[in-house]
This record gives C-alpha cells, structure tokens and sequence, in this order.
C-alpha cells in the first residue's frame, strides 16, 4: 500500500526538521477527532442499556450483538441490500457516463449553449432539495408514470450535478496543449477524452463515485414516497422504518439507531476500502511529456 | 414561447456531428463549417452534453419554474381533479417573506455558518490532505478514518454529538471550568458555530479527497525547483501546493457555500428544529416548515427563490474573487 | 444572448410537454359506489401491523372479490410529508390508518378526503360508535373528513424507585396540583435522585406543544381546546397558568433545556414522564412506575381531569377508486370486536364511547389492569383545534413557547399575547 506515490517516495526521502513529525501528529490527531464519533457510534450500538457517562468511553463489559441481531431479525439485509445496489449503482453509472461527457464538454469544447447549460450547472445545485421534493415526485409519479420503479426511485439522483461541476473543475486543470495536440494527431473527440483525459483525471474519477454513491445510499425520503412496497425498498429505507419503529416500543432506542447506522455504513466503508487503492496518482508532468 | 418548436429539432441536430467529429482535428481558425456555425467550435460538445442537459430539464426545470410560478401566486398543491383557483399575488409572498423577523434570523444565521464553515473546511481539508499525501505509512487507514463520517447518515452521528457536546458531556468535562454556560447547543450565541464545526468535521472527508486527487496533478517538478531554491516545507506548501491547487479550493470554496446555504438536516436533529430559541433556524428549515409541514408551498417558493437568489450571488462573488487573485 | 435564447427554448418545449402532460394525466377523483380491490397504510408500529394483517385476512377471506392489500408507513413525522405528496400526486390508498387529526384541515384543504358522512350511514356510524367526543374531529364545514380512531391520552407517569430515593411516597405521591409537582421535582433534583424530575423534548417542531403546554392546559380548563368558536385562547389564563408552571421547572433546573439522547426515563435521568398508554409496554419489564393525571392550579380529582388525546384517525381519500369497499372495511376494522383487538394487541383506546365499561372485563385481567388508568383518561381527552392553518398555529405557539417558558428570553405573558395575536389572525385570514 505503500509504495504507489513517486511524488511523495521523492519527498520522503529527505525530510527535514520539524517535518519529520509534523506530518504523523497532524494525521493522528485528524483520525481521532474523525474516529472517535464513530467508536463512541459502535460501542453505543452494541451496550444493551445506554451508557451517556464518561467512563462509558471505555466500556468494561456487557457488550452484545442483540441489536445486531434484531435487525437481521426484521429486516431482509439481502433483499435491501440488493435494492440499494440498484439505485446507487444506476446513479454511480449515470454519472459517470453522462457527468464525465458533460463535464468534458464544458470545460474544453465550444459550443453554443455553454454558458447557458454552466448557468444551470451552478442553478441547479444551489436549489435546496426540499423546494423541489413535491413537484418532482408528482411530476415522476404522474407524468413520467414512475411509481414503483427503481428508474423512479433513482431518477433525481441519475447525473448528479456536483459531480458534472467537479469533472469540468478538473478536466480545466489538465493544459490545453494537451487535447490540441491530441486533435492534430488527428484523434476523434470521444477519443482524445477517452485515451488522453479521462486516465489523467482518474483520482477525481474516484472522488465523484464516492460522492454520488452517498447520496442515494443513504437516501430515505424520496426513495420512500415513490414506492411503499417493502420488498422494493433500499437498506436506508428499511432501517429508518424500523428503528422509527423500535423507537416507539423499547426503552433503549438509541442502541437501535446506532445499529442501524452501523449497518448502513458498512458496505460504503467497505467498498471505500476495496477502492481506495486505485485512489493514486497519474503524475501529470510524466503525461505532457509522453 | 414562439421560438420553442424551431429550436427543438436543431437540437436533435446535433446527433450528427459525431461523424464530422473530424473537422475537429483542424488547426482552429480554419474556415467554419456550417455545423460549426450553428453549434460552435465544437459542435460535438453540444452532443455530449446532450443527455444531461436533457436530464436537467426533464428533472429540474418543471419544479423550478413551477416554484417560481407558485411564489407570485397563492397555491398550494391540489388532489388531482380538485378545480382551485390559485389568483396571482405579485410580490405578496416575497412581502411575507421578507418582512418575517424568523427569515431575517435565518439569514443571519446562515451567515455566520458559512464566514465559519467554509474558512475551516477549506483549510483543514487542505491541511490534511497534505499531510495525507506525505504520510509514509498508514495512508490506508487515514484515508478510511477521515472518510467514515462522510458516509455515516446524520442521524447517528447527530446522536453522538449531542453526547458529546451536551452540559456534562465529553467537551466540556475535557474543559473543566472552561465549559460555556450554557452548554454549547442551547447556548444562543454558540449553537451555530457548533453547527458549523460540525457540518465542517463531517463533510471534510470529501473534500480531503478532493485535494488529495488535485495534489495528484501538481508536478512534483515544481517541488523540486522550489526545494533547489531552498524553501523548506512551509514555503514549499505557500508557494507551489497552494497556487497549485487553486482550481479545486475554487471548487471547495462553492461546493461548501451551497452545502451550507442549504443547510437543514443539522439545525432539524442537532439543535432540535431551530433551537435554541431560533438561533439555528435556517431559511431550508424555515422553507420546509412553511412548505411542507404547513402546507404553504406558495411563501416557501418565495422564500427558496429569494434564498435560490442570494446564494447565486454569493457564489458568482467568490468566483470572481478567487479569479481575480490569481 | 443567441446561444442562451436557443439552451431557454428546448428547456421551454420540454417543460411545456411536461407540464401539458400533468394537468392532462393523473386519474381524477374515484367512485364512491366503487367495489374492488384496495390498498391501505398502516402505521409501521409491529403491533399495529399485525393487527391490521388480521383484520386485512379475516376480511380477504370473506370479500375474494374485494382484495386488501397493506402498506406501512411511518409513523413519526415524515407521515404527514408522504400523505400530503401522495394526495397531490394521486397516489394515495383507499384508507390511511395514521392520519393525524392536526394534518386533516390541511388535506381537506388541497381536496383530498372524502367526507364520510356521506357514505351511507356515515353520520351515524362516527356518531354513535365515538359519542360526544366525535364533535373534536368535525370540521368547521359540518362534515367527517376522518373517522376518530384510537387514542393515547397522556399521564403522567412516575419511576417508583427514584421516588423512593427522593424521600416521596412511591405508593401515593402528592402529584396533584403544580405546587405538589414542584415540590416533588425539587426533592427529586435536590437530592439527586435523578437529573431531572421530567424532561419534555425542548425542541422547536411544531408538535412538541402537545407534550407539554397541551395536557396541562386541558386540565386546567376544564376540557376547552386552543381555539374555542374562533377565538384563540393561546394567552388565557388556563394557558398562561400551565405556562408559568413550565417556566418553574425550567428556571429552577428541574427539567432541562437540552434535549436528551434516548429515553430519559427508560434511562433514570428523569424520575418522571408524560405518556401514553403505549408506556406500559415499552416500559413494562424495566422500571417499577406508577400512574398519575396531569396535575392543575388547584389539584382537581382525577375524575376530573382532562388531558391531551394524541389521537390518531381513520381516513378515506378521494383518489380511491372503490370506495363503497373502502368504506365497508373501515366499518368491518372498527367494530367492537376489531377494537377490542385493537385495544388488547396495541394498548391503544379506541376512540369509543365508555372503552372503560365496553371492555371492562379486560381491564379487569392481569394483563389489562395496567392500561385501566389510561381507560379512565380516555374519557376525558381534548383534540387540537381542527381549524384552518392548524401547523402554522402549532409552529407559532412552539415559537412563542421555547423563547419564553424554556429558555426565558422573554416574559410568559407578552410572548403568550403575541402568538395569541397571530393565531387569532392566522383563524382568520380568508
């Protein structure tokens, strides 16, 4: 895992001073203050009564899985699990498709319309969801006849914007020489952003999947009203019900949302983990000289 | 509305320039083709942007407009079938608006979120990323550690931090007679910066991936140069990562401004609706409490314009600043 | 200005297609001599749930003809959201087995229920099964728009144990008026038998009044809702009173000015709570409690006390397309017996007349004897006004009230007066 960066191997290699544990003392003390939340998060969803004191931190015993195992118990993991797989991999694969080609478009290519569609671009993602929610869901259930459908359930989520306007972001970093001298060898278009852009821009490639993944994965409200039929619902969608449900009839609610939470984040953590290592550098000098 | 059936089929147009993608390979400046003329340089441009300029209409347009339109009449949304006569208002709703004390407090709230957030999470994403980048080992895990709470939903993590920053919670037993009184998240005056750190621990995962990506494509010759001239780490950092970087700050620089402008679920869970006393509310929680808990779609759309409006603004000022810096 | 004049005019053609296509499609209101099949929702609470598959079963197998299918849905907030998108986008079921009576003028507004007295036998049917309580639930055009259902009138419900430690008589507190409630609270905090005597939510939805501010004024005017015959009594003195009340606990730290994270009286931190009859089961097994009415400015008998109803009803709404099934189910699911069903699976009252003598032999059993107190209550219970802009009215009251009695930013009495005049005109805007 470690040798991947020749920028980073360069500069290892001769630190200096300070440097020498400046760099693990900032990471250390960012990782606490990231991971003790979530520690506090899964020790509170495996105590059985709640413990809110401070030696609660450390936590002496009486660990269970019991809230684990109510929620394999009411909830069908596979069957929801499989339902967010659908909508989240739908939106991961329409925005890598028509995002990366809009992104690219935007930021090298002229032609008419640009600024218009840039204008809705930046339009688009400073309108808060909570205007659009009952419009859209009359218009998708009415109009389009989505309801009870995962292109319904995925359909607000299908090219994410954010991701569109960090594309263009770093298609506009790469030199322009670059796509010209693609051109001159005479390449099509869709191959100059195929061979010559797109393996520069993988590490955003990256970002913007792990970004459009968490909407729609933990999306509740919308995935909701388009379908109340259980066995088409998303893992967020289960778990919110039943912790609302647990909420209302046990006196240690708190353990079952936190289980609940647990469970939705797993699989993201877990794919994080399985993807992160592609997460490396395309040293983009090494590209313009080649 | 008249030029609308012309327009439609010169857009489906567009799917022909794919086989005379050709004519890019021109030197520019050469003579125009006619395609050229009707779509641009790059006609093929309009064509790839083709399916998400399609999505954006068939998804937002009809809500946007329909928000607009509902903000100068009197509406709310009917059963279908249900003959309402919806009268045109004017300016009333904005009137409503506007003048609301509760609106005021919101903006002003919003306000001291983003002068916070938004300097905070630019810098310690930077920072971490940085030294995310340089890290020698465990570069795994860190990357994981500072993503988790990205993924996380709120919900739980809202019910840590009240945990964690409640009167006899873990902060202020760390701070001992430093505590504030009262404690953080009732304390008027401390709620929304509360917020805002918040917001900023949990949304800084992503944007330490996003510089990390851009510190990918700062040529490690620069460092080299600048490590010859003899500048330590510090000035290294001042003078080739951070105008190295500069496009993605300008991307964090507007992607946190309009996550925070649109702020909702935090004040909702994290200060109970607003609490204390208004002094979180934002115009989001305003705009779902007059528009969907209230029923009054019509002032809501206002409100969402006038806020649709402001950040717009706010947004097209930092570009131009962070423009005209370099 | 060309480029963007073309990018406007797709962006127009689409939208006026999509527009054209939504006034044209959606199907109208449904029949009300309509037999076939049905959807409804249900509340997701497990035991509502089963009770209603049983209900859903038994009736499947004696209609084949008239299928009923069941949905759940949330029962907390975000039901309200779904229901009033579900009405404007046509997509609702035949019946809505958790509609809360605050949300009703709202879907009567945007044309969404079907009035049930005019149903055959409608009028009749509210009338007789509910009694005197059902007149709550008429809307202020004369018609049923919901069928009053089940409630959860709310106690006050106390921890026996930290009772004990606080030096207060487990077995018989002195919990009736507000000086016996203060006095116990402070014996209660003062010798740190808990952190709190009781922690209502200090949140700001619109909600949270029914849990506090509610009950108390109920009880202590005698049975009267916010709005009485139009006039909104937000700053009269029954208000003002349980206001003053709740500024006591809040001032002398007796309840909290942060919320809490879980239960706080599952958890100890609070050595009393307000609650429903939902409370016996949650709590059961855990906590050795015991149950007292809401307490008054002057300590009235507890047969006289009345309380905040937290009921949840029945609707029907107009986009059902069979709605003669719809309606004989409805009757079918509250008959005595379903009621009884209900009352023994769920704990909840049915919104009946006499729950307390109807079904007085459960009461009387080991496993009812818990709810007979709640039973009692059910008879005395007061709705929230079902007026126009009822959540608005709500949002403002709560407004008033955390700026006021929780945190004491301003005086009880000027903030009362303020959103009294507000609610007065939001009664009356056209």
């Amino acid at each position: 895992m470690s040798a991947t960066t020749p920028v980073r191997e360069e500069l290892e290699r001769r630190p200096k001073g300070a440097s020498r544990w400046l760099v693990p003392a900032v990471l250390t003390l960012g990782a606490l203050a990231f991971l003790l939340p979530f520690y506090l998060m899964v020790i509170g969803s495996l105590q059985a009564e709640p413990d809110t004191s401070l030696s609660g931190l450390v936590p002496s015993g009486g660990l269970t899985t019991a809230n684990y195992a109510a929620i394999d118990g009411s909830v069908d993991l596979w069957r929801t699990l499989l339902n967010s797989g659908v909508i989240t991999g739908g939106a991961i694969l329409g925005t890598l498709v028509f995002g990366v080609l809009a992104g690219y478009a935007l930021a090298v290519l002229q032609f008419r319309g640009r600024g218009t569609l840039f204008a809705m671009v930046l339009l688009v993602q400073v309108i808060p969801f909570q205007l659009l929610t009952i419009p859209l869901y009359v218009l998708t259930v009415r109009t389009y006849g989505l309801a009870d459908s995962y292109l319904g359930m995925v359909l607000p989520f299908l090219v994410n914007t954010t991701a569109v306007f960090v594309f263009r972001q770093f298609f506009l970093q790469l030199p322009p020489d670059l796509f010209s001298a693609a051109r001159i060898d005479g390449a099509s278009e869709l191959r100059v952003l195929w061979s010559v852009a797109l393996p520069l821009v993988r590490p955003a490639l990256l970002t913007v999947v792990l970004l459009t993944f968490i909407g729609p994965w933990n999306e509740f409200l919308w995935p909701f009203l388009v379908t109340k039929e259980a066995d088409m619902q998303p893992l967020a969608v289960a778990l919110a019900n039943y912790t609302a449900n647990v909420a209302a009839t046990t006196s240690n609610p708190y353990g079952a949302v936190l289980a609940g939470s647990v469970v939705l984040a797993a699989p993201a953590v877990g794919l994080f983990l399985l993807f992160q290592r592609h997460f490396t550098a395309t040293n983009l000098s090494a590209g313009v000289k080649g | 509305m008249s030029a609308v059936t012309p327009a439609r089929p010169a857009a489906t147009d567009g799917s022909r320039p794919k086989t005379a993608s050709g004519s890019d390979g021109h030197p520019p400046r050469k003579g125009l083709t006619g395609l050229q003329r009707a779509f641009g340089r790059h006609p093929i441009g309009t064509l790839l942007a083709l399916p998400y300029a399609v999505f954006l209409v068939a998804v937002f347009a009809y809500p946007v407009v329909l928000a607009a339109w509902m903000s100068v009449h009197d509406w709310f949304f009917s059963a279908p079938g249900v003959e309402v006569d919806h009268p045109y208002v004017g300016f009333e709703n904005y009137r409503q608006v506007l003048t609301d004390p509760a609106v005021h407090q919101a903006f002003l709230n919003i306000a001291v979120f983003l002068v916070i957030n938004v300097p905070l999470t630019v810098a310690l994403a930077l920072v971490l990323a940085v030294a995310l980048n340089r890290a020698a080992r465990g570069r795994t895990f860190f990357r994981v550690a500072f993503y988790v709470p990205y993924v996380t939903a709120s919900v739980a993590l809202v019910g840590v931090w009240l945990f964690l920053l409640g009167g006899d919670g873990v902060v202020n037993s760390l701070l001992g007679p430093l505590a504030p009184q009262p404690s953080w998240l009732v304390n008027s005056s401390l709620a929304m910066p509360s917020i805002a750190g918040f917001v900023a621990w949990k949304q800084l995962g992503f944007f330490v991936l996003l510089y990390l990506a851009a510190l990918q494509n700062v040529s490690k010759d620069l460092y080299e140069a600048a490590s010859m001239d003899g500048a330590g780490r510090v000035r290294q950092f001042s003078t080739v990562t951070v105008p190295g970087v500069r496009t993605t700050t300008a991307l964090v620089v507007v992607l946190a401004t309009i996550t925070g402008a649109n702020l909702f679920t935090e004040p909702y869970l994290l200060t109970g609706g607003g609490g204390p006393d208004g002094a979180s509310t934002s115009p989001v929680l305003l705009m779902y409490q007059l528009g969907i808990e209230q029923g009054n779609p019509d002032t809501a759309s206002a409100l969402g314009i006038v806020l649709v409006v402001c950040v717009g603004l706010l947004v097209l000022l930092n570009r131009r600043l962070l423009r005209s810096e370099s | 200005m060309r480029t963007s004049a073309r990018w406007t005019a797709v962006a127009a053609a689409a939208l006026l297609t999509a527009t054209t296509a939504a006034c044209g499609g959606g199907q109208g209101p449904g029949d009300p001599q309509g037999r076939g099949p049905i959807t409804i929702w249900l509340s997701n609470n497990e035991q509502e749930v089963a009770w209603g598959e049983e209900r859903v079963a038994a009736w499947n197998a004696a209609n084949p003809d008239q299928q009923v299918t069941a949905q759940q849905i949330p029962a907390g907030k975000s039901s309200e959201e779904v229901i009033g998108a579900a009405i404007a986008a046509g997509t609702t079921p035949c019946l809505i087995y958790n509609t809360s009576p605050a949300a009703v003028p709202q879907f009567v507004k945007q044309g969404g229920l079907v009035p049930l007295d005019t149903m055959p036998g409608g009028d009749d049917y509210v009338t007789q099964r509910t009694g005197e309580a059902a007149a709550q639930y008429r809307s202020p055009d004369g018609h049923f728009y919901q069928l009053p259902w089940k409630s959860n009138p709310v106690m006050i419900i106390y921890n026996k144990e930290l009772f004990a430690k606080a030096g207060l008589d487990p077995d018989a507190p002195q919990l009736l008026t507000y000086d016996d409630v203060l006095a116990a609270s402070e014996a209660i905090v003062g010798s740190g038998a808990a952190q709190a005597a009781i922690w209502p939510s200090p949140a700001s939805q619109f909600f949270q009044s029914w849990f506090d501010l509610y009950p108390l004024y109920a009880a202590a005017s005698g049975g009267q809702q916010l709005v009485e015959d139009g006039e909104a009594l937000v700053d009269s003195p029954a208000a003002l009173e349980a206001a003053g009340f709740w500024r006591q606990m809040y001032a002398q730290g007796l309840s909290p000015q942060e919320a809490y994270t879980g239960d706080s009286f599952a958890d100890g931190k609070a050595a009393m709570a307000i609650v429903g009859p939902w409370a016996v089961s949650v709590y059961g097994d855990d906590v050795d409690w015991g149950v007292v009415p809401v307490p008054t400015p002057d300590g009235l008998p507890a047969e006289e006390v009345h309380t905040f109803s937290d009921a949840k009803n029945v609707s029907l709404p107009v986009a059902c397309q069979n709605q003669a099934t719809a309606w004989d189910f409805l009757q079918a699911s509250t008959s005595a017996d379903a009621d009884r069903a209900l009352l023994t699976e769920t704990g909840q009252m049915p919104l009946r007349a006499d729950v307390a003598q109807t079904y007085a032999d459960w009461f009387a059993s080991a496993d009812g004897a818990p709810y007979a107190p709640f039973a009692q209550q059910a008879a005395r219970t007061v709705e929230v006004p079902n007026v126009q802009n009822s959540v608005e009215i709500w949002q403002d009251v709560r407004n008033a009230w955390t700026g006021s009695v929780i945190f004491g930013t301003e005086p009880v009495e000027s903030a009362l007066a303020d959103a009294d005049a507000e609610v007065q005109h939001l009664l009356e805007v056209p």
